[in-house]
């Protein structure tokens, strides 16, 4: 057995080189990458589930909720869970849904689901389909009913340019820094204070962690981390008074529709408009009205092609803000600021008087050129506050000549700067997404522009300035908060929330307009003031507001926008000694101020306080 | 004195007085911890399905139970009665190979071993062809007429040794012709074969494998096992994952293991056929290294008494069987821990003691029982 002894030794060796193999694998396996695989198994068996936050509402300054969460039933199926009959448990589904099974069958081939999670195939069930699904467990497998929350909006239409409304994020948006927590199926706010406050909105998500064999059977769930919901947005919104101001905004405009132009003779075509209604002492918006409007509940369900027809008409843009987004020729609801300009930089005076003549010329120009008044009349010499009170334009185009030649020597543009100091050229700051700044015209913005300014630097820009034409745009907004500086002697930046809160009713944030004092002496602002008051009882608006036993405070504007009717505005305040509510109404193609701005303002006022102003429905064809 | 001598002496030689304390040590060791790692793998899944966890772990008591009765039965007669039986041991062999593969008499599965339903039992004929294969070819060897085989005899042993081979194969059932041809391999080497005709022998192998993958007796996931292990990267997630979750099992085990009936993988049930096959991942998972070594190191133990009773064998039939069974368990373990460590391809070839599994635990008992009779009767 010699022979056969040395044939075991082979024998042997070969069985250590076995051992010496396994074990050397064993030790790379379980003790070099021991950690790695450890990770592995863990990854394996632990599924993560995110959970939705509940959104948090936004209500208005009394509490009341203007957009909350409602329960709505979604259907979801788990593919993992659908068995060897999904053909069949499609159909059922389809027939109780009244969808194509060919769609549902769709739906699920979605890649923005892991396997393991249901993937939602019909939104907005009837609760009979739930019953049904849940009578026959057996003929629906991996059917699952689950309540979704979905925005409602219990008002309505109303403020939905101020709320906006929530949506799906877009690829665009996903790929954006603030949302880099977001997932492509998470709905994110679009417009409003919905976008606005996204981040105190949305709340932050919980997280489900679940240990699953290797069938995907969930064996235990660890400690749930609970999603946290968004917080409240209190607004400084009334209701009440936004309301008022939709309805006789929609109502305004469609008396408007009904007056003819007399410059064309046609009717007006009054085809939008907005409102504003400011707390002049805290920059608190009180109402903010734009015509045309839209429903946000209509982005709940997703959009049908006929509102997507509606919602992005181009000649209609329902979903601008025509409060904040549009600027528009303020006309003569400037003049209070350029008569205060021009006191202040000493080209007028409050005891002076200045002629109100038919046309103006700049003086030294041989170009031709001649100013008219709006009325084809002059009205003699009139103190500022005459000429405020009947709207003069011509004495404000001496005040612009003036400025001119002031500035032609110091090169300061004080009257640019004066108007911006009321906030005029640059957007104010409000809580809206997408607001526009307006233009005041300067150098700058003359040399940037010169297919608008053919002949550069003329006095024409200073003269048409002083009476809000030319290229000067503001929005409504930036004349409320300009008319609320007036009134008070302090300029607040506008704001539409004023408090975020959780959900224990803690604040989170207070949002406060700054406010700054405006550099005018008390006795210039009191003068115009009363000017303006004068423009209610003898004015221009006199017509408007007789009878009208509220002290209000106001100008009327019109300004022209060629080809298109004029640009009827109205701003003013309430009560005159003691402003409360700043209002501000601007139709585009309304025609004169008083015609169809004026009422609208008066309306307002009269319901806010609930005093009856009497009065035409259409004011006298006065600027 | 002489007599009393004698009488001493062959009081001394009585084969009860010398069975290999290590050798059955080790084996109940071994099986023990097989009823441990039985639990851990399939008590979860046991609980799930409403069952009494220790539905299997009774199951296999009973087998090894039946095994051990096998074992000592084995010990009790001389070994060297096998050499006269071994024709008919080979002949019956041959008919349960070719019973089984008759329609309504022998069962399968996709992808399985073929089985008879005998009671409730799977007997699986392949398992019991090993220990077969073993007797008849050691017995073969013993009767040569030339202390070196010549090239007729290896030719003939050959065909002895092919008959059943060819039978498992086309079953198919690759893992067990594996462990069939590394006993045929190991015992012609023991023998004296030389290297030359060994050689000759592993090419005309090769040879048949080609054939036998053109001619399409290899079914495609026996193909897809072999890509796995030659070219894992390009693999598609599907076929490779029960190489995956076993590495990962193991793996993740790292030095002293996850603790008893706390290895993730296995509470979860996320290595396939973690009983049978893939029982080793439950070691490694909840032992560790240090008790991946410690399995080792008995299988070594035991492999060690195996061939230490081969060499103590007086004659050449006990060598050749103590050396075929030696072989017969070196193979399946190098095969079955290294597949499931990923350094073999994954055949179905269970770990002996430890897979779950009746007719395997049996003919490793009667394979221990046999190793025992040579080394209780090597004083012949």
């Amino acid at each position: 057995m010699d022979r056969a002894g040395a044939r075991l030794k082979i024998l042997g060796s070969v069985v250590a080189f076995m051992f010496i193999a396994l074990s050397t694998r064993l030790w790379f396996l379980q003790v070099l990458s021991g950690p790695e695989h450890a990770q592995e198994a863990r990854d394996n068996s632990i599924r993560t589930v995110a959970t939705d936050p509940l959104r948090g509402d936004i209500l208005d300054a009394d509490g009341r909720q203007l957009v909350r969460n409602r329960i709505s039933l979604e259907v979801r199926v788990n593919r993992d869970e659908l068995g060897d009959d999904a053909e069949a448990t499609l159909t059922h589904l389809s027939e109780i849904l009244g969808v194509p099974a060919q769609d549902l069958g769709e739906a699920l081939q979605t890649k923005n689901y892991y396997s393991y999670q249901p993937v939602p195939v019909a939104e907005f069930v009837r609760e009979p389909v739930y019953f049904k699904i849940r009578e026959e467990p057996e003929k629906f497998p991996g059917v699952q009913v689950v309540e979704q929350s979905v925005r409602t909006y219990p008002h309505g239409q109303a403020a939905s340019h101020v709320l906006g409304w929530v949506g799906q994020i877009s690829a665009k948006e996903l790929g954006e820094r603030r949302f880099a927590d977001y997932g492509p199926s998470d709905l994110v706010g679009k417009l409003g204070i919905e976008a606005e406050y996204e981040k105190w909105l949305r709340g932050t998500a919980g997280e489900e962690r679940f240990l699953v064999n290797s069938d995907g059977e969930v064996l235990r769930e660890f400690d749930p981390k609970p999603a946290k919901p968004g917080d409240d947005v209190v607004l400084a919104l009334d209701l009440d008074v936004q309301r008022i101001a939709e309805e006789e905004l929609a109502a305004g405009i469609a008396r408007a529709r009904t007056a003819i132009d007399d410059s064309t003779g046609r009717y007006f075509a009054a085809n939008a408009g907005s409102v504003v209604v400011l707390d002049p002492r805290t920059g608190g918006v009180v109402a903010m009205a734009s015509w045309p409007t839209y429903r946000p509940g209509w982005f709940v369900r997703g959009l049908s092609e006929r509102q997507q027809a509606i919602l992005f008409d181009p000649r209609t843009a329902p979903m601008l803000n025509r409060a904040t987004q549009i600027t528009y020729g303020p006309g003569s609801t400037f003049k209070p600021f350029v008569a205060l300009a021009a006191v202040k930089e000493g080209i007028a005076s409050l005891g002076g008087y200045y002629d109100c003549p038919a046309e103006y010329v700049h003086p030294g120009d041989e170009s031709g050129t001649v100013f008219h008044n709006w009325s084809e009349s002059g009205a003699g010499t009139l103190s500022i506050a005459a000429g405020l009170k009947i709207s003069c334009d011509t004495q404000y185009y001496r005040f612009g000549s003036d400025f001119y030649f002031k500035d032609a020597r110091t090169n300061d543009e004080e009257l640019q700067r004066r108007m911006k100091g009321w906030g005029f050229g640059r957007p104010t700051g409000v809580d809206l997404p997408n607001e526009a700044g307006g233009v005041v015209p300067d150098r700058t913005y003359v040399s940037d522009n010169p297919d608008r300014y053919p002949d550069g630097w003329i006095p024409g820009i200073d003269i048409l300035l002083s009476i809000g034409a030319g290229e000067m745009k503001a929005t409504p907004l930036q004349v409320a908060q300009a008319y609320g500086a007036l009134a008070t002697g302090k300029l607040c930046h506008p704001h539409l929330a004023s408090r975020i809160v959780d959900q224990d009713g803690n604040v989170v944030k207070r949002v406060r307009g700054a406010c700054h004092n405006v550099p005018y002496p008390q006795a210039d602002l009191s003068y115009v003031r009363e000017a303006l008051r004068s423009v209610t009882t003898g004015g221009t608006a006199s017509a408007v507001f007789a009878g009208c036993p509220l002290e209000v405070a106001g100008k009327t504007g019109t300004a022209e926008r060629p080809p298109y009717q004029d640009t009827s505005w109205f701003a003013g305040f309430v009560p005159a000694s003691n402003p409360r509510y700043v209002v501000v109404a601007s139709v585009e193609q309304g025609g004169f101020g008083a015609e169809t701005a004026a009422p609208i303002v008066r309306n307002i006022m009269s319901r806010i306080y609930r005093t009856p102003c009497q009065g035409p429905a259409l004011g006298r064809a006065e600027d | 004195m002489d007599l009393v001598a004698g009488r001493v002496y062959a009081q001394e030689r009585r084969p009860i007085r010398h069975i290999d304390p290590v050798l059955l040590l080790v084996t109940g060791i071994l099986v023990v911890i097989g009823f441990f790692l039985l639990y851990s793998a399939t008590n979860q899944t046991l609980k799930q399905d409403g069952l009494d966890p220790f539905l299997r772990v009774d199951k296999q008591v009973f087998t090894v139970t039946i095994g051990v009765v096998l074992l000592l039965l084995m010990a009790t007669f001389d070994y060297r009665f096998l050499r006269v039986y071994s024709g008919f041991i080979y002949a019956a062999i041959i008919a349960a190979l070719i019973l089984v593969r008759v329609p309504f008499l022998g069962s399968s599965a996709a992808g399985a071993q073929r089985w008879f339903e005998i009671a409730g039992f799977q007997v699986t004929p392949s398992e019991f062809a090993k220990l077969g294969l073993i007797v008849m070819v050691a017995a073969s060897l013993s009767e040569l007429k030339h202390a070196v085989p010549t090239a007729r005899d290896v030719l003939r042993l050959c065909v002895v040794a092919a008959v059943p081979l060819v039978l498992v194969f086309t079953q198919p059932d690759i893992g067990t012709s594996i462990v069939m041809v590394t006993i045929t391999a190991a015992m012609f080497l023991v023998a004296g074969v030389s290297g030359r005709q060994l050689g000759a022998l592993v090419v005309i192998c090769l040879v048949l494998i080609a054939a036998a993958f053109q001619l399409g007796v290899i079914k495609s996931y026996q193909l897809d096992r072999l890509q796995v292990f030659l070219d894992r990267q390009n693999t598609s997630a599907d076929v490779r994952y029960n190489l995956d979750q076993a590495e990962i099992a193991v793996g993740s085990g790292g030095l002293f293991g996850q603790g008893y009936l706390h290895g993730r993988q296995t509470t979860l049930d996320y290595v396939p056929e973690q009983h049978t096959d893939f029982i080793f991942t439950v070691a490694g998972e909840e032992f560790g290294f240090v008790g991946s070594l410690f399995v080792l190191a008995l299988y070594a133990i035991l492999l060690w008494r195996a061939i230490r009773i081969a060499f103590l064998s007086k004659d050449g039939f006990g060598t050749y069987l103590a050396t075929g069974v030696a072989s017969m368990f070196a193979i399946q373990m190098f095969v079955n821990i290294g597949m499931v460590i990923g350094i073999m391809p994954i055949t179905g070839i269970p770990l002996p003691f430890l897979s779950y599994g009746g007719s395997s635990m049996l003919s490793s008992c009667v394979g221990v029982g046999i190793l025992l009779n040579v080394h209780m009767r090597r004083f012949k």
